[in-house]
């Protein structure tokens, strides 16, 4: 197969596998299937989809600029792929955001709703306005495929200056602007990348980005069609990107030396090793490799530091958008899975849109032999199906749609729903209550643990006869089973019916018609009530009436019944103090019990515990 | 077991019924496109839409327009079809499965009825595949999934039924549910690929047919080309 | 302008203000979940109390600073800085961009990330009871006078009064938000350190919102420059191409 098919084949994968997570991501909400958190509002999709790929796109208005205001005519093969490549990227950092915000519907809301005030007001607006300044420059593209629109096509011609030049404008705001986002956060953000300029170090790198994204793009695309590398325009974008990236790196260092933050570079702590790497591929390599002037002018050369600036100029994005304030904020987030398949599958159908662009219409001089469109149009027959697929363009049609029907298919198949559906509770086992006339009953085993008197209770309510007020529910066969048993989760609910259970023939070995009708359909709805068979389930007397089989988690059921009662017996027997969380959770009696076991545990709070009302005394 | 059922119940049912929904959207799109393609080279570009919803509205019930030709087999396939459509999509267990996953369901097939539709389908599709077997013009114009679409679609009324009206065991009770699942499941995979797509195509495949008559009488080939079936027959 | 004044001192850590918060908003009980942080404050803990060592409680919440970096940021303008002290959310303005969460340096802002339809959840000071002339119902709740509500100046005051009344027992004798971040209208006085409430243990007294001012206000000035300079470089781009053209008569493109 031809290369570009493959890579086609490839993108439609991903934008399927993309889009099984983005169902999930809908489904389900940001907080189970994305890893941010409460620490981390703002990750990968604000870091790479946003903030990044609006830098990606700066070859257009960088590339314009040469064209149409510095007049350099030679740069003019490659104004179109630019423009092109800004208007995609544009587009796809939209689309992207609206996986990223909450409620994405809203997304028009600064339109109407003026903040001057915010540096994310500014942003919208000038993506807003920006993208469309690109549709309109890039329109006479398209229309130049049909003659039936000459007359918008030579409107926009005549004014393409203007559109040029309001590019360039709005280009400089934003650019700038995605810095000014994080001039808020002084307290997060590392000094080493924290700084008042930020915004006017983000616009430099994205000139020195937009020329090396134009030539890593050019660079790629030759590769994919096989065409001839433009090595020598190339290699002046390099020329000019020296002297950008000698500007970013003198404007950098020169401030990091003003604020006095040079030191933290040789910290050797976490941020230092990350600015290392990241000057090393933004400044250090791509300026030695392109200053050169035999590297400059190879393949190779213009490869590896196209590549470096890029990567590190995202990563330069990356680490301002968050990875630099962990060491602030104390979050450990590392991107999803979902969230890496929804940014990729963005990327990758923007990519195909541009494969699309350049092979339907003149973005190039010329455009690229179209691999689904051979010379002989003759129709395409596929062995595994024994049918003809049509002509090499209908073919690939049903080839790619096919593809990225099943990427989907098996991206939701994998996606593990009933994690999901748990709202991001996480499992915690109850372990069984160790001891016996007192028993430690510490559920979670985080050692922040309750000594219950069993036999101090047994006594004090009745003997044998109250033990059925708080074993309220006993398995067949048992007259006091364990709270465990079935408030199997410290905190989820537990079916404490187990259908499996009852019909294997290790268990029960019931047949069906025992629970449920045999002319009915079998489902929970018309199965017969639990005590219809097991008569001692439910003992009278119970202080706990059972409702329904779930059983609440462990935490709930343990609060519930113990403070209610004590609370009822506070009022009683005139003890205010009964009710109250160190009654139970008593911290002399749970030390002493864990010293020996659980020392460097020490001091360890649950956070969790809801703590019930003092009485007055 | 039971881990192997949860399988069959949760991932696998998902891919397949992801693939079937997904996969009629895909043809659907499909051929609109290719209809689309292939009416711009027509000469005449009126489309008869009013013939062709009277076409697709008219097949719908196949026995008003087979009634003097073959009555018993229009008869037949219309009602084989009637419980085909209705007892999986309102049958009560099913409704309180997607209740208990979404949390939406819908008016639902009393009990009874949805039996009697099960048996009838059942025997129709019996009835449908004798009917290919022993008719000399259908054997001559059949494929083998055609001899095999009857019986595969049986398959999940059959182990539905036992599943729902007979006192079996419990062990044979999983067997036969996981048989159901598994068979449905291979059905919801192969309708967008085979003849069953027609549930979806029907509207589009009077269009294709329709459009034919439009060329002119050297351009047949032209037609099948776009549409992708040249050499093969119509 | 309202304000809160909690004294750490005073506080037995009874929990009754995070039980009436609660109770106020119907707020459903909370589980431990990836996206929460061990502070107890999340979309349904609107307040909560930090237990450190020496039976110091110190309650957790919206700070509602006099110069809000959240109200500055929000691109929508779903937060907002009443004339009465509180800092408000609208969810219907939202757009759930989350930069709100960003800026706070107290970290405050949580997030509904289990739901479908996520919104920003904080302590609002219970807006609607201060405008009816109550007080919230966590210092009502109060039965110790740990938290007091009042107007800003006056706890300020009373704070002074009790730092000269007791000297030696408060940290440093700080009013912790009287200065910080531009002052803030919930007010600490504590005899331990509590600068692990914020992210920087070292705030700057100045607004938060200064810090993107500059910025902001360079905008139109930039816009207009940017486009002046492109215009006038075409034009004397333009100029000197044609006089080159002029120089040079005929065959010398390049």
């Amino acid at each position: 197969m031809d290369r570009v098919k493959i890579f086609k084949l490839i993108l439609w994968i991903v934008t399927g596998l993309g889009l099984s997570a983005a169902i999930a991501r809908f489904a389900f909400g940001l907080g189970v299937t994305t890893n941010l958190s409460d620490t981390t509002p703002w990750g990968f999709w604000i870091g790479f989809d946003v903030v990044s790929g609006v830098a990606l796109a700066a070859g257009g208005f960088v590339i314009t600029a040469t064209v149409y205001i510095m007049r350099k005519e030679e740069f003019h093969p490659i104004v179109k792929p630019a423009v092109l490549t800004a208007f995609l990227g544009y587009i796809a950092v939209i689309v992207g955001l609206l996986f990223d915000l909450g409620l994405p519907w809203n997304i028009w809301h600064p339109v109407v709703q003026w903040q001057h005030h915010s540096a994310l007001f500014e942003v919208a607006w000038c993506v807003m306005l920006y993208t469309t300044v690109l549709a309109l420059e890039f329109s006479p593209v398209p229309l130049e495929e049909t003659s039936r629109y000459a007359k918008i096509r030579s409107f926009l011609m005549r004014y393409r200056l203007v559109f040029v030049i309001l590019g360039i404008m709005l280009s400089t705001l934003h650019q700038s602007s995605l810095g000014s986002l994080f001039l808020i956060m002084p307290f997060k953000l590392h000094p080493l990348w924290y700084t008042p300029i930020l915004p006017i170090m983000f616009f430099i790198s994205a000139i020195a980005l937009g020329l090396m994204m134009v030539t890593f793009e050019s660079l790629f695309t030759s590769w994919l069609y096989r065409r001839k590398a433009e090595t020598p325009l190339l290699a002046k974008l390099g020329k000019a990107a020296v002297w950008v990236i000698a500007i970013y790196a003198l404007v950098r260092f020169i401030d990091l030396g003003a604020r006095g933050a040079l030191g933290y570079i040789f910290a050797g702590s976490f941020e230092s090793i990350m600015f290392i790497v990241e000057a090393s591929m933004v400044i250090i390599i791509p300026l030695i490799l392109l200053s050169i002037p035999r590297t400059r002018h190879s393949l190779k050369g213009l490869w590896a530091a196209s590549l470096l600036v890029v990567l590190g100029i995202v990563f330069n994005r990356i680490n301002v958008a968050g990875l630099m304030m962990t060491s602030a904020t104390g979050s450990h987030y590392v991107p999803s899975l979902s969230e890496i398949l929804i940014s990729a599958s963005v990327v990758s159908a923007a990519v195909l849109a541009f494969l699309f662009a350049v092979e339907h219409f003149k973005v190039w001089e010329r455009k690229p032999i179209d691999p689904e469109a051979k010379v002989e149009k003759l129709p395409e027959f596929d062995r595994a199906s024994n049918t003809w697929l049509g002509r090499p363009e209908v073919a690939a049609r049903i080839k790619y749609s096919l593809a990225f029907v099943l990427a989907v298919a098996v991206g939701l198949m994998f996606w593990p729903f009933d994690r999901l559906e748990s709202r991001g509770i996480q499992d915690t086992p109850v372990v069984k209550a160790r001891g016996g006339e007192k028993l430690i009953i510490n559920g979670n085993r985080n050692f922040d643990l309750v000594l219950f008197k069993h036999k101090m209770h047994e006594d004090t309510l009745g003997g044998k006869e109250s033990c059925v007020k708080c074993h309220h529910m006993n398995i067949p066969g048992d007259k006091e089973s364990g709270c465990w048993q079935c408030h199997a989760d410290m905190n989820k609910y537990t079916d404490a019916f187990r259908h499996d259970w009852h019909a294997s023939p290790s268990g029960g070995n019931l047949g069906c018609v025992k629970c449920h009708e045999p002319d009915q359909p079998k489902m929970a709805l018309t199965a017969s009530e639990c005590n219809e068979c097991h008569k001692d389930l439910i003992p009278p007397g119970a202080a706990i009436k059972v409702e329904d089989y779930t059983a609440p988690g462990y935490v709930d059921a343990m609060h519930g019944s113990c403070v209610e009662c004590h609370k009822e017996k506070a009022a009683a027997l005139d003890k205010p103090k009964l009710p109250q969380c160190t009654t139970c959770h008593d911290q002399e009696v749970s030390d002493s019990i864990n010293q020996a076991i659980a020392a460097k545990h020490e001091g360890r709070k649950s956070p969790w515990v809801t703590m019930p009302e003092i009485e007055e005394n | 077991m039971q881990p192997l059922m949860d399988f069959v119940a949760g991932p696998l049912f998902r891919l397949t019924f992801a693939i079937m929904l997904l996969g009629l959207l895909r043809i659907v799109v499909l051929t609109v496109w290719g209809v689309i393609q292939a009416r711009r080279q027509t000469d005449d570009k009126v489309m008869p839409w009013k013939l062709i919803t009277e076409n697709t509205l008219g097949w719908l019930v196949p026995v008003l327009r087979l009634w003097k030709t073959r009555p018993i087999y229009s008869v037949v396939s219309f009602v084989f079809h009637i419980g085909l459509i209705l007892v999986p999509i309102f049958l009560i267990g099913h409704i309180q499965l997607i209740r208990e996953s979404i949390g939406i369901g819908w008016p639902v097939l009393s009990d009874n009825l949805a039996d009697i539709l099960t048996i009838v389908t059942m025997v129709t599709a019996v009835a449908l595949f004798l009917g290919r077997l022993f008719s000399k013009e259908a054997r001559f114009i059949s494929r083998p999934q055609d001899y095999v679409w009857p019986v595969l679609l049986a398959i999940p009324f059959a182990t539905g039924y036992v599943c729902n009206n007979m006192a079996i065991g419990a062990g044979v009770y999983q067997w036969t549910m996981l048989f159901h699942m598994l068979s449905a499941e291979l059905i919801f995979v192969f309708i967008p690929f085979t003849k069953i797509a027609h549930c979806v195509l029907v509207p589009f495949s009077q269009m294709v047919s329709t459009l034919g008559w439009k060329f002119p009488p050297r351009s047949g080939e032209g037609v099948a080309e776009t549409l992708g079936k040249k050499e093969m027959p119509v | 302008m309202k304000a809160i004044l909690t004294d750490i001192t005073k506080c037995i850590g009874c929990f009754k203000c995070v039980k009436a918060c609660k109770e106020t908003y119907d707020l459903p009980g909370d589980y431990p979940r990836r996206w929460t942080q061990n502070d107890g404050l999340s979309a349904l803990n609107w307040t909560s109390i930090v237990i450190k060592p020496d039976d110091h409680f110190i309650r957790k919440q919206c700070r509602h600073c006099i110069e809000p970096a959240c109200v500055s940021v929000c691109p929508v303008g779903a937060l907002k800085k009443t004339k009465e002290g509180p800092v408000i959310y609208d969810n219907d303005k939202c757009m759930g961009c989350r930069y709100c969460m960003m800026a706070c340096p107290y970290g405050i802002p949580r997030y509904d990330w289990d739901q479908r339809i996520p919104y920003i959840r904080k302590c609002i000071m219970c807006y609607d009871r201060i405008k009816n002339g109550q007080q919230p119902a966590c210092t009502a709740a109060c039965p110790e006078e740990a938290t007091i509500f009042g107007e800003r100046d006056e706890l300020i005051a009373i704070a002074r009064q009790r730092i000269l009344d007791n000297p030696g027992k408060y940290y440093q004798d700080k009013i912790w938000g009287e200065h910080e971040v531009g002052g803030t209208c919930v007010l600490y006085l504590s005899d331990i350190d509590l600068s692990f409430l914020s992210y920087d243990r070292k705030l700057d007294n100045e607004p938060l919102p200064h810090t993107t001012e500059a910025a902001m206000k360079a905008v139109p000035p930039v816009f207009a420059g940017m486009g002046a300079a492109m215009i006038g470089l075409h034009w004397v781009i333009g100029r000197r191409m044609k006089r080159e053209q002029e120089n040079k008569p005929k065959g010398g493109s390049e």
